[in-house]
């Protein structure tokens, strides 16, 4: 019914409404009623009188169930009305609130910002490399097979052509099979020549990954059979630099790598290859890989992508293929002792390393919001409790409790939703930063960015917020006994025993998670310190490095090449500044090139795997200009050229060993994969270790080629006797005398090259640390807010003590007893969950143990001294209290 | 009453109520007995079709319902005009007596049309 302000029959004014079709009907038979006594007083009998009446109404079930109706209509539309009118209500009251008490509200706004703005940078993180789909047709259909190398630890290694055509020929798992070389450097030549990435695929990768050129054509299987083919496809990155997304790209011809060749098509915006980018694809056909006898099975280089037969599972697919691996292992003992075959989904292989630490950083993320949740429940129970008297003055005046209860809910539910726009606004700026800081330890195909999906997820998250923060809160308020909140006015300021546990058991938690969260950091940081700190074995101050690129086309010979591998050295001496100059394959930290190991005179047993050894070819002065120290022996010199006896230099991690007598000097072995045309390899000099995988604190066994004998790889090094940027012209220059038309690239410090390194190391410490101080900052809050409430509602009863006697000091030794318990409790929870995080962290940290005494004493006492800090200020207030002011 | 075999539009029965109720606030029985006696028992058949026309009444705000206690001391459902309702009650009565005017001096008329033979 309508509301009502005429005057009414109080006795039977009517609290609750009935239900429709109870109010229909009573309403009706009053009529019916009435019309029956009419008709007996007209001088009816009771029967007839009845049947008239029901004549004359008419149709009474038509009738009564058209009003039940209208009736139950209307009272829905008045439901809605209401429930909109209290939304709006407590809306109106909430925003005043909190517009009464500003510094309060800033405070929770921020610090919800903070924690829902942590969670959705992560959580964009988190949603883009592992959730969203992969830039392919079907990607779950997808799988990456790789060559384990058991004795090597190496879990994805790669195929040789050999394996490639086995697998073709035995498998049933899959419906289209494609190979595909690593990334390499390329010289694309417009105006000038430019470094690109250039990829040989085979042809049907394309129709593998069920992706179609937005542009020309992919590439047909008859582009890959000769060697003269020209066709090369594009991405749409190189599309746009370098063609400006013209339509004129399709049928032009390039210049690349020295030969005119054709573009026939351009891969869609979002497309990446199953590894790294690239702008560059050529056509591959691994059969030309058949024809060398010794690599065939021998030369471990490529990459392998299969769509799965509908049906076939990834684990199905797996079991085939270390069968058939199996297999090969017997029948090829020589090359593939100790190298299976197994099966990724292609997902799980292009996220690689990265699903751990974006776990734990996502755990570590929701742990902040739950404290933060903790906290700020802490926060409104004692706003609560401060405005008991408000609440007992409404439930009074006739508010209902659910309505107190639902406004506050309101309340801390506003308070969410702003603190979560003003944490997504945080969060897109947060993963502006991340990808600056993590784009190359990520996935290529991650887009790093909060989509629709993203910022709804995280709008229910900041909702879930505002209710598990207010509840608690709101029911508390709910619950007080108005009259003796109302008649009792020191109890109005004091809080119960109930509210003080529960502020005890909150600040307990708080304390847990965040000892929980700080040690995980501090875990982290440690292990990065140890990674950053043991030594290198070499010296990267000082040091200039870049890359050249020498055109297969200008330079076809190991001679050429040689030749003006020289004049480049000669020509950069003469600029001033530089002291030394070396050339080598691949940069210290960066080495990726192994080699099979064959020692004279001591094979490898028929069941011993042959070792693979880290293989790098470097000239001279290689040891001299990076510092690394020769310890026995000597370092290449000019002896080591063209058909003089091949020279190898070893690492002493590999002379321990391989010759743990000490007789490595001198010993003679063959490299690669086993020829046995190929002359033996003298060892003349033994050199200090270098690290080269940061997470390997020991360093491994490496071995040295001369540059002069094998002439591959161009990154120069450059030592400077001042800061190395400063020689940048003076180095270009001097290459650019010897061949100006040579493209140089990948022009940096040393120094920020290593740094590159250890980038996927840093991210999750620097997070992780973010995270803590975040969680640290949070709880010593909640711990201050916990004492000073304690403090003040106890205020009087401290005046009376004091006043009868008791010391200041006794006073503050009541509120550390009091609140310390729940420390205690807190920190032996938190015991429970540096364990927890620990084991967690175990497969991410190196060269400490997973409990370190030192990282989680020192986050545990860190912890007690902010807390401590925040203890102070309550104590020192409850110390002083004056008698007469509180007393009076 | 108000049943669609009367040959009343329901627009017509809103006026009654409407005009019953300008009287003061009365349950539908009384409405119903009074729109009866005023109009001599012409509309005296079907008194339940009054009742949709009442709630519908309600729905569009020109009139409330509130329960009370009768003369006899029973309770009974009163309805009475909201001021929306008094104001269509006023625009209603002047637009019927228009209507009806017109109406009637058509069917009255003694002029007869140039067509007329």
């Amino acid at each position: 019914m309508m509301p009502n302000n005429e005057p009414t029959d109080a006795r039977d004014a009517q609290v609750v409404p009935k239900k429709p079709a109870a109010e229909v009907d009573s309403e009706l038979a009053f009529h019916l009623e009435q019309r029956v006594q009419a008709n007996i007083a007209r001088g009816m009998t009771p029967e007839d009188a009845r049947r008239a009446a029901l004549e004359r109404f008419g149709d009474l079930s038509g009738v009564r169930a058209e009003c039940t109706e209208l009736l139950a209509a209307d009272r829905r539309a008045e439901a809605r009305r209401d429930w909109f009118g209290d939304l709006a209500q407590d809306v109106r009251f909430a925003v005043r609130g909190a517009l009464r008490t500003p510094v309060f509200s800033v405070l929770v706004t921020v610090t919800l910002m903070l924690g829902i703005g942590a969670n959705a940078a992560v959580f964009g993180t988190v949603k883009s490399v592992l959730l969203n789909p992969l830039p392919y047709a079907d990607a779950g259909r997808l799988v990456r097979i790789f060559c384990p190398y058991r004795s090597q630890g190496v879990i994805r290694g790669a195929l040789s052509a050999g394996t490639i055509s086995d697998v073709r020929e035995r498998q049933h798992s899959f419906e289209s099979l494609a190979a595909f070389l690593p990334v390499r450097d390329a010289i694309y030549s417009a105006d000038e020549p430019t470094i690109v990435k250039s990829m040989f695929v085979e042809p049907q990768l394309f129709r593998t990954l069920g992706v179609v050129p937005v542009r020309g054509t992919a590439f047909r299987d008859e582009d890959a059979e000769h060697d003269t083919t020209t066709a090369v496809m594009i991405s749409y990155g190189a599309w746009q630099r370098f063609f400006g997304g013209s339509d004129e790209t399709i049928g032009k011809t390039i210049r690349f790598n020295g030969i005119g060749r054709t573009i026939i098509g351009v891969l869609p915006r979002n497309f990446v290859p199953p590894e790294n980018e690239v702008d560059f694809y050529q056509p591959l056909s691994t059969r030309l890989f058949m024809r060398d006898p010794i690599g065939v099975r021998g030369s471990h280089s490529f990459g392998f992508v299969g769509r799965l037969k509908p049906g076939v599972t990834v684990e199905g697919a797996d079991r085939e293929l270390n069968g058939i691996g199996a297999e090969l292992e017997q029948l090829y003992a020589k090359d593939n002792l100790g190298i299976g075959l197994s099966a990724m989904s292609l997902r799980d292989a292009m996220v690689g390393d990265t699903r751990t630490p974006l776990l734990i950083l996502l755990a570590s993320a929701g742990l902040v919001l739950i404290i933060m949740c903790a906290n700020l429940a802490g926060a409104l129970l004692s706003r609560t409790m401060s405005r008991r008297k408000e609440f007992a003055v409404r439930v009074a005046l006739g508010a209902g409790r659910e309505r107190l209860v639902r406004q506050l809910l309101t309340e801390s539910i506003l308070y969410a939703l702003a603190g979560g726009a003003a944490g997504l606004v945080l969060a897109s700026l947060a993963l502006r930063l991340v990808r600056t800081l993590a784009a190359a330890s990520l996935p290529s195909y991650a887009s790093l960015s909060l989509d629709v999906t993203a910022v709804i997820v995280m709008a229910a998250v900041a909702l879930l917020a505002g209710l598990a923060f207010g509840v608690g809160p709101s029911l508390a308020a709910g619950r007080g006994d108005p009259q003796r909140t109302l008649r009792d006015e020191s109890r109005g300021t004091s809080e119960g025993r109930r509210t003080r546990h529960a502020r005890g058991v909150l600040v307990a938690g708080q304390i847990a998670l965040c000892v929980s969260l700080l040690a995980g950091a501090a875990l982290l940081g440690r292990s990065l310190w140890a990674i950053m700190n043991s030594p290198l074995g070499f010296q990267t101050h000082q040091l200039l490095t870049l890359s050249l690129q020498l055109p297969n086309a200008k330079y076809p010979t190991a001679d050429s090449r040689v030749a003006v591998h020289d004049r480049i050295e000669e020509a950069l001496h003469a600029v001033p500044g530089v002291q030394n100059v070396a050339f080598t394959s691949q940069l210290p930290t960066k080495v990726t090139n192994s080699n099979g190991l064959f020692i004279e005179n001591a094979p490898w047993a028929p069941n011993q795997p042959v070792p693979f050894i880290l293989t790098v070819r470097a000239t001279d002065d290689y040891y001299k200009t990076l510092s690394i120290p020769v310890r026995q022996g000597r370092a290449f010199s000019t002896v080591d050229r063209g058909d003089a006896p091949p020279a190898i230099i070893i690492n002493d991690a590999m002379a321990a060993k391989f010759w743990p007598k000490g007789d490595a000097l001198g010993a003679r072995v063959h490299i690669g994969p086993p020829n046995p045309n190929q002359p033996w390899f003298t060892v003349v000099g033994i050199v200090g270790n270098v690290r080269n995988d940061p997470t390997k604190l020991v360093p491994e066994p490496m071995m040295f080629l001369s540059q002069r004998q094998e002439p591959f790889g161009d990154n120069i090094l450059i030592r400077t006797s001042g800061e190395p940027t400063a020689l940048t012209a003076g180095v270009r220059k001097a290459i650019a005398t010897v061949d100006p038309s040579l493209p140089m690239y990948n022009l940096a410090k040393l120094d920020d090259v290593v740094g590159t390194t250890f980038a996927p190391q840093k991210l999750p410490v620097v997070l992780m640390t973010a995270f803590g101080a975040l969680a640290l900052l949070i709880a010593s809050v909640g711990v201050y807010a916990m004492f000073a409430t304690l403090a003040a509602a106890r205020e009087r009863e401290f005046g009376v003590r004091i006043a009868l006697g008791a010391t200041r000091g006794g006073i503050a030794g009541l509120v550390v007893r009091q609140g310390g318990l729940w420390m205690l409790v807190g920190l032996a929870a938190g015991g429970i969950g540096v364990a927890f995080v620990g084991r967690l962290l175990r497969g991410q940290l190196f060269g400490i143990p997973e409990l370190d005494p030192i990282a989680i004493g020192a986050s545990v006492l860190i912890l007690a001294v902010c807390a401590g800090l925040a203890l102070l200020v309550p104590i020192r207030r409850a110390a002083r209290v004056d008698p007469i002011t509180v007393l009076r | 009453m108000f049943a669609k075999e009367s040959g009343l539009l329901q627009g017509t029965a809103e006026l009654l109520i409407l005009k019953t109720l300008s009287w003061g606030p009365m349950h539908g029985y009384g409405i119903a007995t009074w729109i009866e006696s005023a109009t001599k028992d012409v509309l005296s058949v079907e008194e339940g079709s009054l009742y949709p026309a009442l709630y519908r009444m309600t729905h569009k705000g020109w009139i409330r319902a509130q329960w009370r206690v009768t003369e006899n001391n029973r309770r009974a459902k009163y309805y009475q005009l909201t001021a929306e309702g008094r104001r269509q009650f006023r625009e209603q009565s002047s637009g019927w007596q228009r209507f009806a005017a017109a109406v009637s001096l058509a069917v009255n008329s003694r002029t007869a049309p140039s067509w007329a033979k």
